[in-house]
């Protein structure tokens, strides 16, 4: 056996670091109390290794001395089977809370980005609920004024069985003979047609107009055409630009 | 016996068979620092590293008498006390996982990346980090991640000779450069 060779051949450094198989240990023991230029060379290397360690040393905290010093106990007796259980459980829990505070760190920052995204849609449902709470005062306005006159009447015009939760309001001036209208509800019309409002004065439709603005995004109470009598009014779904007698549908109805 | 108390290493080691406390309060003070080293090489979780090393020192008051001064010195001894420590504690988290995410392309990676060594690496870790690409990775992974040669073949597709062969190099290379 060339001995220069297998010293150099890394088996002194595996099996100083443990890295070596028990066979190429046993071999290497065995070699080892035969050549003493192998123990020299191993002695070497273990010597390097100390220094090394010893050199890029890091401190522990303190009291972790006198954590093993409790659990060697003070007369030097081999510590109790259960504190092996311990033992073993204390990195687990540690590694546990380890994890616990990598989820923490997840979950906050989940939960920053929660933050500015419910912030931004709040912005969002904040400006769109101003519109709506300003665009509701001013209808409540409008309404306060009507109710206010002593020559306003109102009807209520309830859906038909075509549109059972339709609902809309007229109030008419009886002394100015103004016409508005509430379109409390009502289906959002085809492209092609239009609502229409009629006056039923002695069974016979009179018409107040269209409904020329949008349902769902414009002002709800709208001035229609003036009406000179009225016992009834109703609303029907007409072609645009509407007709001089109701075709279409009626959709709500309702008496003075 | 005063502050200054130094031993040889046989007296260290027949002191620490008759269970001298002072003998191993000496033993830690000299020592904990270099295990500590090693510990926090392979579990770099502080906390995790302070339950390994203390389990260390146990161990090496409960089985100081199966120390065989013609195998190693006392601080190789310790050395491998506290690497396999702590690659059971490795093993025990996830083990396996970080077996199967281990790939040739992330070596060739290494391969390209590795310049020198991470600012937070220390002791034998920042030795390694001189090491060409492939050869730290197969020295990182039997070294300091506890695989077999024949789980890194296996792992890398290489044949096991080559792993023993190449790891042997990295190790002789290694040698030349603690010394």
């Amino acid at each position: 056996m060339n001995i220069q060779e297998y010293i150099s051949s890394g088996i002194t450094e595996s099996y100083v670091l443990g890295l070596a198989s028990d066979e190429e240990r046993r071999e290497f023991e065995k070699i080892c109390a035969q050549y003493p230029e192998v123990l020299q060379a191993r002695i070497a290397f273990e010597l390097a290794l100390e220094k090394q360690a010893l050199e890029n040393a890091i401190n522990p905290t303190t009291e972790l001395k006198d954590r093993i010093f409790e659990r060697i106990g003070s007369t030097g007796k081999i510590v109790p089977l259960q504190d092996t259980s311990i033992k073993n459980t204390q990195p687990g829990a540690l590694l546990w809370l380890k994890y616990a505070a990598a989820a923490c760190v997840v979950l906050l920052a989940g939960s920053l980005y929660m933050n500015i995204t419910l912030s931004n849609k709040n912005k969002k449902l904040k400006g769109s609920y101003d519109n709506t709470l300003a665009e509701l005062n001013e209808v409540k306005k409008d309404i306060r004024v009507l109710q206010q006159n002593p020559n306003i009447k109102m009807a209520s015009m309830k859906g038909m069985d075509i549109s059972p939760k339709s609902y809309a309001t007229v109030y008419w001036d009886t002394a100015s003979h103004d016409v508005y209208l509430l379109a409390n509800n009502l289906p959002v019309p085809p492209n092609d047609k239009q609502y229409q409002l009629w006056a039923l004065l002695d069974g016979k439709p009179i018409d107040l107009g269209m409904l020329n603005y949008d349902l769902k995004q414009k002002k709800l109470l709208v001035r229609m055409k003036n009406a000179q009598g009225a016992e009834a009014f109703a609303i029907t779904l007409e072609n645009k630009g509407g007709n001089p007698t109701p075709q279409g549908a009626m959709y709500v109805m309702g008496k003075l | 016996m005063n502050l200054n108390t130094t031993y040889s290493e046989q007296e260290l080691v027949a002191l620490l068979q008759q269970r001298n406390e002072k003998a191993f309060s000496y033993l830690y003070d000299n020592y904990s620092g270099a295990l500590y080293g090693i510990v926090n090489a392979v579990v770099t979780d502080k906390e995790v590293a302070n339950d390994v090393l203390q389990n260390v020192f146990i161990n090496i008051w409960r089985k100081i008498e199966s120390y065989d001064a013609s195998k190693g010195r006392l601080f190789t001894w310790m050395l491998n006390i506290a690497r396999n420590a702590a690659i059971d504690e490795l093993r025990s988290k996830g083990y396996n996982n970080a077996l199967k995410n281990i790939s040739l392309p992330e070596i060739n990676e290494i391969e390209g990346a590795v310049t020198g060594p991470a600012i937070d690496d220390v002791g034998l870790k920042k030795v390694l980090g001189k090491l060409k690409g492939e050869l730290r990775v197969l020295v990182d992974m039997s070294y300091f991640q506890g695989f077999t040669h024949e789980e890194i073949a296996r792992s890398l597709d290489i044949p096991l000779g080559t792993v023993k062969t190449r790891i042997r190099s990295a190790l002789t290379q290694l040698r030349t450069m603690i010394q």
